[in-house]
């Protein structure tokens, strides 16, 4: 018995030393930022890795799941944590895999498996879910949205919503801080029976009364009737009650108030349990950041941070790769944007018809591998048509990544004229498009795996630039 | 006569808001455009469950598949209009129906626990669930209206489709088709075509597009030669997938 503890205590000394030569390698090398593989590795080696280093974390794990905002929330709470004064061991790089999760331990582990953080704050892929939470345990559960993703590897989004509902039920203890407005997740409440704090958006003047067509999750999970909407934020987010069973929105516990967006910038008044009002403001564009930055807000307030302390920490948040990420070329703002399924792509449209004011060069890159979703179908669900009304502002609309022609068509299709469409399935060829298109902005769109060699070649060119609360221009 | 003859053609989307998966509402658009692009007149019905639809008045119908519960939703209305459909579809009414709609078309979907779910019976063909999902990128070899292409799109079922007496749409190059075994892809019946293909299937193969409006059109008023198009683009997309798939 002695013999097997050593062995495994040998095993995991070698996993923690060949993942720390891996993620040397791979930076060294400069093929990325080692935030997958050596985890991955070090599994083969040490297969109890998650379990043991989610065993030494000192106050617990705070785990964001969901299909949308997963890497932001995750990043924010973090980003909060840390301002209180927290240690905080976080998957930064959005690598939400079991393989992210390990490389995300044996980074802050010693090589003799000591590990000094109060907290783990990770984001975890809805499929890897059950998996990952049934290793770490998570003392709180973030679930910020369904919607369709990536279906060619989850089959259909009733089968995610149940994966994850099954995961969660029987995990006692868990406290779940859950997205009101989302029936899809509100219902997580009541089925899985945990305790849950909710959080949402009150109507507004950009609420809508109908639906767009696109919005999943038109029915009751409880009874199958079809959900009554008051207002629609956007998708399926919203006002919503059941005429035949009474599930309906649960009152927010944290509830944003009067949504304004301000440049790039976006703020709200938080109401606290129908009490306290605070001023929330974060650096980052578009509505569903609010969600992602109320999600956030009230996971601190349920892990006992202070709630202004929190509302600051959350203004000088800094956006993470590729959200909404801030360039400056020849003087010239350039702005990079993740885009991964319909909903989210429609979000980076509302962007980029917002950033419209002026004249702008738009690329979009579009990759099809295993991380993307290797169906790229979605595409034709995105609302491009949106493009129509602003297209005498748009340049150039280049097209990259391994579908760059399926993009484009897809755009020739939307009503975009041909002669504004360049494929250039080279990303180093696109970039250089798009930023010596002539007008005085350039906006870049891209899928997960595109996003990496895109920001690196970016980078390369650009120089980054902090988005600031108070020193944002004023597009409105 | 008049010199300047506009067709105009009723195209019909069945329930666009159930059936949304997949971006198979692209099929309306590239066939609405391609219309358009050759001033030819269109006027999209958008039906959802309990609107009234007359069949025999529609030029081109499309059905496309949704996740389960969205599937038995519009199966059951489907299934009130059954003899409306029917009747069109025999005087030539024109319909593509894609994966779930397709097996819908059917007799009978057979799920694995042997429990039979009746079809709407128009086309002689049948279903039976499969434990593994088929799901990939997938190139046929098309034969329409005289010519043969390459047709590429992205399949996602885990029902296997069987033909009785049908022609299949296309011979499968890569990838499953109707269930897998037979190497066939889809089915063809008067001027009603199946298929599991999504990606979607119109827009990267135009020339499916094309028959179907032409065949419309020679239902609706005559033989019209269709204006050719630039599908230098549509052409492009379909040969990245075909390369990746035959090389």
């Amino acid at each position: 018995m002695w013999g097997s503890i050593a062995l495994n205590r040998l095993r995991l000394i070698i996993a923690l030393s060949v993942a720390r030569v891996l993620t040397f390698l791979i930076r060294f090398l400069g093929r990325g930022k080692g935030s997958s593989l050596p985890g991955s590795i070090a599994l083969k080696i040490f297969p109890g890795l998650i379990e043991y280093g989610a065993s030494r974390v000192r106050l617990g794990i705070v785990m964001v799941t969901g299909t949308n905002g997963k890497t932001t929330t995750n990043n924010m709470i973090a980003h909060i944590l840390e301002g209180g004064g927290c240690r905080v061991l976080i998957n930064r790089e959005g690598a939400n895999l079991p393989a992210g999760v390990a490389s995300a331990f044996a980074r802050e582990m010693d090589l003799m498996g000591r590990l000094d953080s109060d907290y783990a704050c990770l984001e975890v892929d809805e499929a890897a879910f059950p998996l990952v939470a049934a290793k770490t345990r998570p003392r709180h559960v973030v679930v910020t949205n369904f919607f369709r993703d990536q279906l060619d590897r989850y089959g259909e989004l009733d089968k995610t919503v149940s994966l994850v509902r099954d995961a969660l039920t029987g995990m006692e203890g868990t406290k779940l801080v859950l997205n009101a407005d989302d029936p899809l997740v509100a219902q997580l409440g009541r089925s899985t029976g945990l305790q849950s704090v909710y959080y949402g958006l009150a109507d507004h003047e950009g609420t809508s009364r109908s639906g767009s067509a696109a919005r999943e999750g038109k029915f009751c999970p409880f009874c199958g009737r079809e959900l009554v909407y008051r207002y629609y934020q956007y998708s399926q987010l919203g006002h919503y009650a059941c005429a035949g069973c009474g599930f309906s929105r649960p009152d927010p516990d944290v509830e944003g108030m009067l949504p304004q967006a301000e440049g790039m910038c976006t703020s709200c008044r938080v109401r606290f349990r129908q009490g306290m009002v605070v001023n929330l403001k974060v650096p980052l564009y578009g509505m569903y950041n609010l969600y992602n930055a109320l999600a956030a807000y009230a996971a601190a307030l349920l892990l006992g941070m202070e709630h202004r302390g929190a509302a600051g920490r959350l203004r000088e948040y800094r956006t993470a790769t590729g959200r909404m990420e801030g360039f400056r070329y020849r003087g010239k703002p350039v702005f990079l944007n993740l885009v991964k399924n319909p909903a989210g792509f429609n979000e980076g449209l509302g962007a980029l018809v917002d950033m419209a004011d002026g004249r702008l060069d738009v690329m979009m890159a579009i990759n099809d591998n295993d991380a993307d979703g290797r169906d790229i179908s979605w595409l034709w669900d995105v609302d491009f048509e949106v493009l129509e009304g602003c297209r005498e502002k748009i340049g150039l609309l280049v097209c990259s990544g391994r579908r760059a022609e399926e993009m484009a068509l897809r755009l020739k299709y939307a009503g975009i004229p041909e002669k504004k469409l360049v494929v250039a399935g080279d990303y180093r060829d696109a970039v250089n498009r798009v930023l010596e298109g002539g007008a005085p902005k350039s906006y870049i769109l891209a899928t997960y795996t595109a996003l990496w060699p895109v920001e690196r070649i970016l980078s390369g060119y650009a120089e980054r630039v902090q988005t600031e609360t108070e020193h944002l221009p004023h597009v409105s | 006569m008049p010199k300047e003859f506009k067709p105009k053609l009723n195209i019909c989307h069945m329930y666009p808001d159930l059936l949304n998966l997949y971006g198979d509402r692209g099929n309306v658009m590239a066939f609405a455009r391609r219309c358009q692009w050759r001033d030819i007149q269109i006027e999209i019905h958008r039906i959802s469950v309990g609107d009234e639809v007359d069949f025999s008045r529609m030029d081109f119908v499309f059905l496309g598949g949704g996740s389960d519960r969205e599937q038995n939703l519009m199966a059951a209305d489907l299934a009130e209009r059954t003899g409306n459909l029917s009747d069109a579809i025999e005087d030539g009414l024109v319909v593509l129906a894609i994966c779930g709609g397709y097996q819908l078309m059917g007799k009978y979907y057979r799920t694995l626990t042997g429990e039979i779910i009746p079809g709407l019976g128009i086309l002689d063909l049948h279903t039976d669930g499969g434990r593994k999902r088929l799901i990939g990128n997938i190139a046929v070899e098309v034969r329409l209206g005289g010519a043969v292409r390459m047709v590429t799109g992205f399949e996602n079922h885990s029902g296997r489709t069987y033909l009785g007496r049908l022609e299949p749409l296309g011979r499968v190059l890569a990838g499953y088709g109707n269930n897998g075994e037979d190497g066939m892809e889809g089915a063809c019946y008067k001027n009603v075509l199946c298929s599991y293909l999504h990606g979607p299937l119109l827009p990267k193969n135009p020339f499916i597009t094309d028959h179907l409006i032409s065949l419309a059109l020679r239902r609706r008023c005559r033989d019209i030669p269709l204006k050719p198009l630039d599908d230098t683009l549509e052409e492009a997309a379909n040969e990245v997938m075909i390369k990746r798939l035959l090389g």
